[in-house]
C-alpha cells in the first residue's frame, strides 16, 4: 500500500523515464546525422534543468521562492573552471564543489532562514546580486570578461571515459548525472524528511507542537538545493569551455523559476520538462524573430494564472490515476 | 582650513549633489513600489517596467512635438488606466490565491519580462537621450549645479510631500490606510476596497511613469533602464520598511548618499554590493525595515 504522496512521486519517475528516453533517442539521432550543434543546446538544457530542479526543492516543497539560486550556479562554475584550469579531472572539479557548495550552502541557510514568505525571495535575491557584482569587479576571476580557456577533459568513468569535446558522449554523461541528481533529491523528498517539509510549508507554527524542529529541515533542504545547484553549475564550464558573471545574474536565477513555474513545482521533474521545453521553444522562436522574451514572458503569466500546477503538474494526476489502477488487476 | 573647504566645495559637496539627485529620483520609484505593497501586499517586480513605459511614452510624444511640460501632466494620466487594468486585470486573478506573495510576484515578473522585450521590439535596443528641458547652471557658494538637476529635486520633493499628504491627511488616503489596514472592516465601512486597490496600483504606476519622464533627460531612454533602477528601489523599500512612505524617504537619502560616499572613497563600483550587503543585513537583522509598514490586520 502506498500514499498518494509516495504515488505521486512514483508518477515523476515515470514521467523521467520517459523523457529519459526521448534523450536516448535524440543522442542517437544525434550520433547518426552526425550533430554538435542541437546535442550541445539539449546538454545545455539538462544542466539548467538542474538548477531548476534546486529551485523546485525549495519551492515546491517547502515554498520558499529563491530568486537567487543563481548564487549557487555560478559559485559551482566558476569553482569547476578554477579546477579544471589547475587539475583537468572532473572528479576533483566535482568533489570540490560539493563540498564547497555545501559549506556555502549551510552559511547562506543560516542567513537567509531568518526570514520567511516574501522577504526570503528578497534575501536570496540580495544575497545573489552581492555575489554576482563581486564577481563582476574581482579581475582575479576575470571580472566582467569571466575565466576563458577551460580546458577540454576526458571523465574516467573506470570502465570507460568520456570526454567532455564528444557532443554525444558528454550530453549522456550529463543526462545520467542530473537524473542521479533528480534521483537523490526525489529519494530524500520522499522520506519522512520530504514529508516534514511539505508540512512546514502547510503550516510552520505546528511543527513544534508535533515535536519536530523546524530549523534543520529548513537548512537541509536549503543545503541539498545549494548542492544541486552549484553541481549543475559545475558542468558548465565543462560544456562551454568558459564561465561568464552572467551566470551569477538574475537573469539566470528568472530563468530557473520560470522554468519551474511552467513546468510544474513540486513535481520536481517538471523542472526537467519546463527546461527542455524553454530550451526548445527559445531556439525555435529565436530562429524567427530575436524578441522570444515577449512569447515567453506571454506564456509564463499565462501559466501563472492558468496553470498554476504547471505542465507536469497537470500531466502527472493522469498517470497516478494508471498506476493505482495496476495492483488490481 | 581652506584646503578642508576647497576639498568640500569641488570634490564632496558635488559628489553628494549626485547622490541626492539619484536619491530623489529612487524614492519616486520607490513610492510606488511601497505603496503598491503596503496596501496589496504585492511585490510588483515590472515596477521598474513601468517606470520605462512612462520615459518611452514621453519619449514617442515629444517626437510627435509636445513639449516636456505637457508630458510632466499627461504621461501619469495616460499611466493611470494602464496600472489600473494591470491591477482588475491580471493581479486580480491570481489575488485570492493561497500563495498570493509568489503568483503575484511571479506574474508581475512576466509582466517585466514582456514589456522590457516589447520596448526593444519598437523603439530598438539603443539609448535614446530626451534634450535637456532647462539648459544652464546655477551657482552657489562657488559649487556648480546643472538648473535641471535642481529642478528635479524641488519638483521631487514636491511631489514627494504631496504623496504624503494625500496619503495621511486626506479622505481619500484614509481609506487606502483602512483598506490597507484591515480589508474585510474597511469594505463593511463602505470603502469601496476593488477600487482603492486597483485606484492604488494605478497611482504607483504613474508615479513610476512620472518618474520615468522626469529621469530620461539625465539617464537616457533603454528597454533594460528599469532593470537596472528597480534593484535599488527595491533595496530602499526593503530598508526603509516596505510599506512605508517616510522609510523610503529616510532609506532612499540615506543609501544614495552611502553610495555616493563610497564611490568617492573606495571605487564605484563597489557601491552596489556595499548598498546591497546593507539590505541582506537588514532583513536579516529587522525585516520589517527601518520604520515597518503600514499597519495590516
Amino acid at each position: 500500500m502506498v500514499d498518494a504522496l509516495t504515488r505521486s512521486m512514483r508518477a515523476s519517475h515515470v514521467l523521467v523515464a520517459i523523457l529519459v528516453a526521448a534523450s536516448l533517442a535524440v543522442a542517437a539521432f544525434g550520433v547518426a546525422t552526425n550533430d554538435t550543434f542541437y546535442l550541445r543546446l539539449a546538454t545545455e538544457a539538462l544542466i539548467f534543468a538542474g538548477l531548476a530542479l534546486s529551485v523546485d526543492i525549495l519551492l515546491g516543497y517547502t515554498g520558499l521562492l529563491s530568486l537567487g539560486q543563481a548564487l549557487y550556479f555560478g559559485l559551482g562554475a566558476y569553482l569547476s573552471a578554477l579546477v579544471l584550469m589547475v587539475i583537468p579531472s572532473f572528479w576533483a572539479a566535482f568533489a570540490a564543489t560539493a563540498v564547497v557548495a555545501a559549506l556555502a550552502g549551510l552559511i547562506g541557510g543560516f542567513i537567509v532562514n531568518r526570514v520567511r514568505g516574501v522577504y526570503f525571495a528578497l534575501i536570496t535575491f540580495g544575497m545573489a546580486q552581492v555575489a554576482a557584482k563581486i564577481v563582476y569587479n574581482t579581475r582575479a576571476l576575470g571580472a566582467s570578461d569571466g575565466l576563458i580557456g577551460v580546458p577540454v577533459i576526458n571523465i574516467n568513468l573506470g570502465i570507460a571515459s568520456v570526454s567532455s569535446a564528444s557532443p554525444a558522449g558528454f550530453f549522456l554523461f550529463v543526462l545520467a548525472l542530473i537524473v542521479i541528481l533528480y534521483a537523490l533529491s526525489a529519494y530524500l523528498l520522499d522520506t519522512p524528511f520530504g514529508r516534514l517539509l511539505i508540512a512546514l510549508r502547510a503550516n510552520e507554527a505546528r511543527i513544534p507542537f508535533l515535536g519536530y524542529r523546524t530549523m534543520t529541515p529548513r537548512l537541509v533542504a536549503y543545503v541539498l538545493a545549494a548542492m544541486v545547484a552549484a553541481l549543475s553549475g559545475a558542468l558548465y564550464p565543462m560544456l562551454r569551455g568558459f564561465v561568464s558573471p552572467e551566470l551569477f545574474f538574475f537573469a539566470t536565477s528568472g530563468n530557473a523559476v520560470i522554468t519551474v513555474v511552467t513546468g510544474g513545482a513540486g513535481t520536481l521533474v517538471g523542472a526537467l520538462y519546463g527546461s527542455v521545453l524553454l530550451t526548445v521553444l527559445k531556439s525555435v522562436i529565436g530562429s524567427y524573430t530575436e524578441h522570444h522574451l515577449i512569447v515567453i514572458g506571454l506564456l509564463f503569466m499565462g501559466a501563472v494564472i492558468f496553470l498554476p500546477k504547471g505542465l507536469m503538474g497537470s500531466v502527472r494526476p493522469l498517470i497516478e490515476r494508471m498506476l493505482a489502477r495496476e495492483p488490481k488487476q | 582650513m581652506s584646503e578642508a573647504i576647497q576639498y568640500f566645495q569641488f570634490v564632496l559637496a558635488p559628489q553628494m549633489l549626485i547622490g541626492l539627485v539619484l536619491g530623489v529620483a529612487v524614492i519616486l520609484v520607490a513610492l510606488g513600489l511601497t505603496i503598491i505593497f503596503g496596501l496589496l501586499d504585492v511585490i510588483n517586480m515590472s515596477h521598474g517596467e513601468f517606470y520605462a513605459l512612462g520615459a518611452f511614452i514621453a519619449f514617442a510624444l515629444s517626437s510627435v512635438g509636445l513639449p516636456f511640460w505637457l508630458l510632466l501632466i499627461l504621461v501619469p494620466l495616460v499611466m493611470l488606466p494602464v496600472g489600473y487594468l494591470v491591477e482588475r486585470g491580471l493581479i486580480q486573478r491570481v489575488f485570492h490565491s493561497g500563495d498570493r506573495h509568489v503568483r503575484t510576484l511571479l506574474l508581475t515578473f512576466g509582466l517585466g519580462l514582456l514589456l522590457e522585450d516589447a520596448f526593444r521590439l519598437v523603439f530598438g535596443p539603443n539609448p535614446h537621450r530626451p534634450e535637456t528641458p532647462i539648459t544652464g547652471g546655477v551657482e552657489a557658494f562657488g559649487i556648480f549645479v546643472p538648473s535641471y538637476r535642481l529642478f528635479l529635486i524641488v519638483v521631487g520633493a514636491a511631489i514627494i510631500a504631496a504623496v504624503a499628504f494625500v496619503v495621511y491627511r486626506t479622505r481619500l488616503g484614509a481609506m487606502v490606510r483602512a483598506a490597507a489596514f484591515d480589508r474585510d472592516m474597511a469594505a463593511s465601512l463602505g470603502v469601496p476596497v476593488q477600487h482603492v486597490y486597483a485606484g492604488a496600483f494605478a497611482f504607483g504606476v504613474a508615479l513610476a511613469g512620472l518618474a520615468g519622464v522626469l529621469l530620461a533627460p539625465i539617464y537616457s531612454i533603454f528597454p533594460t533602464m528599469g532593470r537596472d533602477f528597480i534593484l535599488m528601489a527595491f533595496t530602499v523599500v526593503i530598508v526603509g520598511g516596505m510599506g512605508s512612505i517616510a522609510g523610503a524617504v529616510v532609506a532612499g537619502l540615506l543609501l544614495t548618499q552611502i553610495q555616493a560616499i563610497v564611490s568617492l572613497y573606495i571605487s564605484p563600483v563597489w557601491s552596489d554590493p556595499i548598498v546591497f550587503g546593507i539590505m541582506v543585513v537588514m532583513l536579516m537583522v529587522r525585516p520589517q525595515g527601518l520604520f515597518g509598514r503600514l499597519g495590516h490586520g
